[in-house]
């Protein structure tokens, strides 16, 4: 069964979401606070971590920061603050995906099943070949197709495209695909960023006002359809 | 033609624009100058200027009579008749009333071109300038164009000529630099003949006070043929040196010969000559020329007469385009020689007093003569002081020492008490031992008064020692020859030690005095590192000041006076305002305003003027002299630094206290959040749970948690937009700019509103392509959101919307419109007031609106450098209407 440690101080909240989360056979840990919470990760060993940002001990991203130092468990962050700029901060700390407070429950499973599987396909070998709407990527052949027809992409495109389907359903901030397709030094700016995927958009027949692959997070980064 | 000899560009630009009278742009646009020159009074340069001046005033020139002197004459009269008259100011001076040409009507009036006659005429005592070429200059850098008169006798280099000439010394002068200066200059030229003609038929103005021989004399055929000629040469040298800025510009050399020349200044009267013989010489090369004064141990000594004497000399030379310096130097000789020899001067001029018998028996030579035989590679022009005026300053010095009798009479005073100290032993000791004490008296006397009372003590000492010592007693024979020998020594030794001892003090006074300034110096800007405000500043400096010169302080800063007595005497308040306007000094021994008290100067900083600094000396007659000025000037710097300094700390604090407060706010905000989000939360998750299982509740109950649903929905929209509004209104909003399209945010955007968007029909339409955007993406979809709820709101369930983009050259223009009842009059301004709700009459069908959203929209639209704005749709064939709003973005510019 599927482990969910919750690090929330709110009681309310932690409530809510055991609730949420136990009708769908999800094994639910809670820790109130930032230490609670780090020995549950070293004890427990969960499959899934919902963290608050706001805890009463320590800063949510500095748990982030050093949790990545040992452990790839996917982490979702749990903010009550509209700031983009926390965001960004905790997904470039490591943490998978966000959730701005208040969220509908079914958005929280949504994200939780799509961390899961990336979780799950990171352990083994992952599939070359990604499928989704009539686009097809078999990076074993360097092949992408739209509707069985061939996709002429430049590297840049492709090496977009294969991070962004590598990690679909999961936001990519601008710096992570920017230190992705251009490598770690990468002195690029997020201009060139957005010029190379509006091409791929336009090669992919994908409108930005109406997107089927790839989805814009204002502020945050972008995201493949899941 | 070479590489450095290519023309530069900044130079041609600079001349193109002096010649169009602007300057750079943001600077305002200096007026020009037109000088009608004459050789002669008479010749018509008025009437010249009157005739311009109406032909331009009847082509609409607004052309305004500053002041004309018609001497009555009728035809001058006629001419005056029907042009604007500025009102003259008028001026009582010990009981003699006069009428002044009043430069702040003419400045607040700012006609297009006024009309000053007489370019060298001498202001009444209390005017703001002495002189009227100043007034002139004032009203050209306010941007008037001014038309003036000048005869060339007023000339200041051409005053001397002019006076040996005619006998007539004229003591109105203009610099030459203010001649030079003018944009245009009309040479007024009439024969001789001609002028004497006229002055037959009395039409020429001859000044009352001007003594009827000299008029005569002035008005000789000879001198009048002599008087054009200079007249037209001079006119001819400055068309030569407009030629000269002109093939500069070009690269061409500047000076015609390579030639640069030095001229010598001392505290004579001869210097004057020396001075504008040397412009006269360097117009001629058209060679730079420097004016250098020897900082001698002499100088010291000079009586105070003698020391302004040389201030005012070296200001002439710097009024007639000199550069001027000051060399500190003990030998004179190869002290000029060395500094000649490394700035690469190829001339020298210098004055030559004849030396004084007995130096010239003691083989001294006087510096002209060590000059030529040291000299070489030099060409030296010595001129000699021929008139007695010349000698009388030259020889100055002694004249004035020998007025004072107070070091004489305590030389004969210590004379006298070594004699009666060594008296009652003269039978007992030897008779020579008393020299030494005669010559301790020397000694005395030269190191407290200097080597005159110095030398007069060993002359004194020597009659006494023979009168009282030598036998016989009481007589000025003796009986021993060999006492001839012993007067001899004993007076060549005392004043050989007098004179050395006379020096020694003098350097020591010297060096104590050099001290002093540079310990105050140092002193003021140590204690200006603790000033915390500009009323600190003022202390310190007005402490330090008040002992060392003897001078008040006042300072004024930020239009207040930080320091000094309250100021109320409109003069000196006058000067402040001068001096902070004009950046440059003003007051007593300036050419501004020098009848104030006090003395101005600017203290700026960065090219402006943050302050302005008065010293006034509590010895009401005192002059400030050269190197005073020097030192004040210093300390007006290390003011401006103490001020900047303090400026920026308060301004450091006030971020201080600025980051302190905005990290209470975030804090503040922070929690405000999570108080407000954590229940929400709480409650949609239960609500949400709860309507999960409505199969098993009742149906009532699912009816009311449905109800419970839509309302916790709009309780977190106004909670968020509250929340937003908060963050914009305490400026906690930081925008962080990227490129976007807008289509991506808009997409995010009607992904964001899908569940709500109902039956109602969202139409998207892009005209043309839609270059990139500057803007915070997260923000301005908060805007798309927000407008999109507005307008899903305000229409029927199976409205419709239509979101659409165009750009223009610089802008992306984002309108969203629906078919919704639209705006009422007048609401499309107040609709982005924040908790104003619009369409009222539709308030049945509960809005959704909580009044922020469009305040919101409009606040991140504006942080952007947007428009925001709303309009009822017109109605098309009965169809339409509805509202529209509409916002603007920045395009990204080329290299963001």
């Amino acid at each position: 069964m599927t482990r969910i440690l919750i690090i929330e101080d709110e009681a309310d909240i932690r409530r809510y979401l055991r609730a949420t989360l136990t009708a769908q056979d999800y094994e639910v840990l809670e820790a109130a606070t930032a230490k609670e919470g780090m020995q549950k990760l070293t004890l427990n060993r969960p499959d899934l971590v919902l963290l608050d940002l706001g805890l009463p001990d320590q800063d949510g991203q500095d748990l982030i920061r050093s949790l990545r130092e040992w452990s790839q468990t996917p982490v979702i962050v749990l903010s009550a603050r509209e700031q983009e700029t926390d965001k960004v901060e905790a997904l470039e700390n490591g943490a998978d995906d966000y959730l701005t407070k208040p969220f509908a429950p079914g958005e929280l499973l949504a994200r939780i099943k799509v961390a899961l599987r990336h979780a799950a396909q990171a352990g083994t070998e992952a599939p070359k070949v990604f499928e989704r709407d009539g686009l097809c990527v078999d990076q074993a052949a360097r092949r992408v197709t739209l509707q069985g027809e061939d996709l002429r992409l430049t590297p840049i495109e492709y090496k977009l495209l294969t991070t962004l389907t590598d990690h679909a359903g999961k936001v990519l901030t601008h710096l992570q695909l920017l230190k992705a397709v251009w490598g770690r030094h990468t002195t690029e700016q997020s201009h060139y960023l957005r010029i190379h995927v509006q091409h791929l958009r336009e090669k992919l027949n994908d409108d930005p006002l109406s997107p089927r692959f790839i989805f814009t997070e204002p502020g945050i980064g972008y995201r493949f359809r899941p | 033609m070479t590489a450095d000899q290519r023309p530069d560009p900044d130079k041609l630009l600079a001349l193109v624009s002096k010649d169009r009278g602007d300057g750079a742009p943001d600077t305002p646009r200096r007026g020009r100058l037109k000088i009608f020159f004459g050789a002669n009074a008479g010749v018509g340069k008025t009437y010249a200027m009157l005739s311009e001046a109406r032909r331009l005033f009847a082509e609409g020139r607004d052309v305004v009579i500053g002041v004309v002197e018609h001497h009555g004459r009728p035809e001058t009269l006629a001419l005056i008749d029907g042009l604007p008259l500025l009102p003259l100011r008028e001026v009582s001076h010990r009981d003699i009333r006069l009428t002044e040409f009043d430069i702040d009507l003419a400045l607040e009036r700012r006609p297009h071109l006024i009309l000053i006659d007489e370019y060298a005429h001498t202001n009444a005592p209390g005017s703001r300038h002495p002189k009227r070429w100043q007034d002139v200059e004032e009203l050209l850098a306010a941007g008037i164009d001014v038309y003036t008169t000048l005869n060339v006798q007023h000339l200041e280099s051409l005053n001397d000529v002019v006076a040996r000439l005619t006998g007539v010394w004229v003591r109105e002068t203009v610099p030459d630099a203010a001649f030079d200066a003018a944009d245009e200059i009309a040479l007024i030229d009439l024969s001789p003949d001609e002028l004497l003609k006229r002055l037959a038929e009395g039409k020429v103005y001859v000044a009352e006070g001007a003594q009827t021989r000299a008029a005569d004399n002035f008005f000789k055929k000879a001198n009048l043929g002599r008087l054009r000629e200079i007249a037209l040469r001079r006119t001819a040298e400055r068309i030569d040196a407009q030629n000269d800025a002109l093939s500069a510009a070009m690269g061409q050399a500047e000076s015609a010969t390579g030639d640069k020349i030095l001229v010598l200044v001392g505290p004579d009267a001869l210097s004057a000559r020396l001075i504008r013989h040397t412009k006269r010489m360097a117009d001629r090369a058209r060679a730079a020329w420097f004016a250098l004064y020897l900082h001698t141990d002499r100088h010291e000594a000079l009586p105070d007469k003698a020391r302004r004497r040389v201030e005012h000399n070296l200001r002439l030379a710097e009024k007639l385009g000199a550069r001027v310096v000051r060399l500190n130097a003990g030998r004179a000789a190869s002290a000029v020689l060395t500094y000649a020899r490394q700035n690469g001067f190829t001339r020298l001029v210098l004055g030559h007093s004849p030396q004084p018998w007995w130096r010239a028996l003691m083989g001294g030579r006087s510096l002209s003569q060590k000059l030529i035989s040291q000299g070489a590679g030099l060409e030296i022009t010595t001129l000699s002081a021929d008139s007695a005026e010349d000698k009388a300053e030259a020889d100055g010095r002694t004249v004035a020492q020998a007025l004072r009798p107070l070091p004489y009479l305590m030389a004969v005073a210590a004379t006298a008490l070594v004699t009666a100290l060594g008296l009652p032993f003269r039978d007992v000791v030897d008779p020579d031992s008393f020299i030494m004490l005669y010559m301790t008296a020397v000694v005395a006397v030269a190191a407290r008064y200097g080597i005159g009372p110095a030398v007069f003590t060993s002359v004194l000492s020597v009659l006494t020692f023979n009168w009282f010592y030598v036998e016989p007693y009481y007589s000025l024979t003796f009986d021993r020859v060999g006492y001839a020998v012993t007067f001899v020594v004993m007076l060549i030794t005392s004043l050989i030690v007098g004179s050395l001892t006379a020096r020694l003090s003098l350097h020591a006074r010297l060096a104590r005095k050099g001290e002093v300034e540079t310990r105050l110096l140092y002193d003021i800007s140590r204690q200006l590192g603790g000033a915390r405000d500009a009323a600190d500043i003022g202390q310190v400096i007005e402490r330090h000041l008040q002992t060392v010169f003897e001078v008040e302080l006042g300072l004024w800063y930020e239009g207040q006076q930080v320091a000094g007595k309250a100021e109320h005497d409109p003069k000196e308040l006058a000067a402040v305002q001068w001096v902070a306007q004009n950046r440059q000094m003003a007051g007593r021994d300036t050419d501004t305003l020098p009848t104030a008290q006090g003395l101005y100067l600017p203290v700026s900083a960065e090219q402006s003027v943050i302050g302005v600094m008065c010293l006034t000396p509590t010895e009401t007659t005192r002059q400030f002299s050269g190197a005073e000025l020097l030192v004040f000037e210093t300390v007006a710097t290390l003011i401006a630094g103490a001020l900047q300094r303090t400026r920026q700390t308060a301004l450091a604090e006030a971020t201080r206290v600025e980051s302190e407060n905005e990290k209470l706010r975030n804090v503040l905000l922070a929690s405000l959040s999570h108080d407000l989000k954590t229940p929400l939360t709480v409650m949609n998750g239960a609500v949400g749970s709860l309507l999960k299982m409505r199969k098993k509740l009742p149906r009532e109950a699912v009816d009311e948690l449905t109800a419970l649903w839509s309302h916790l929905a709009r309780l977190q929209k106004f909670v968020g937009n509250l929340l937003r509004m908060a963050a914009i209104t305490s400026g906690q909003l930081h925008l962080s700019f990227e490129p976007y399209l807008i289509q991506e945010v808009a997409g995010a955007a009607l992904n964001r509103i899908e569940a709500m968007r109902g039956d109602r029909q969202i139409r998207t339409l892009i005209s043309g392509t839609l270059p990139m955007v500057r803007i915070d993406g997260a923000l301005i979809e908060q805007v798309l959101i927000n407008l999109l709820e507005n307008a899903i709101a305000h229409t029927a369930e199976d409205g419709q919307i239509t979101l659409s983009f165009e750009t223009d050259a610089d802008r992306v223009r984002v309108r969203v419109s629906d078919n919704g009842p639209g705006l009422r009059p007048g609401e499309e301004d107040r609709i982005f007031d924040k908790f104003y709700t619009y369409g009222q009459q539709i308030s049945d069908r509960q809005t959704e609106s909580s009044g922020l959203g469009l305040a919101i929209c409009k606040a991140i639209v504006e942080a952007h450098g947007g428009l925001i704005y709303a309009k009822t749709n017109p109605l098309k064939d009965g169809v339409g209407g509805g509202a529209s709003f509409i916002f603007t973005l920045p395009v990204v510019t080329s290299g963001a």
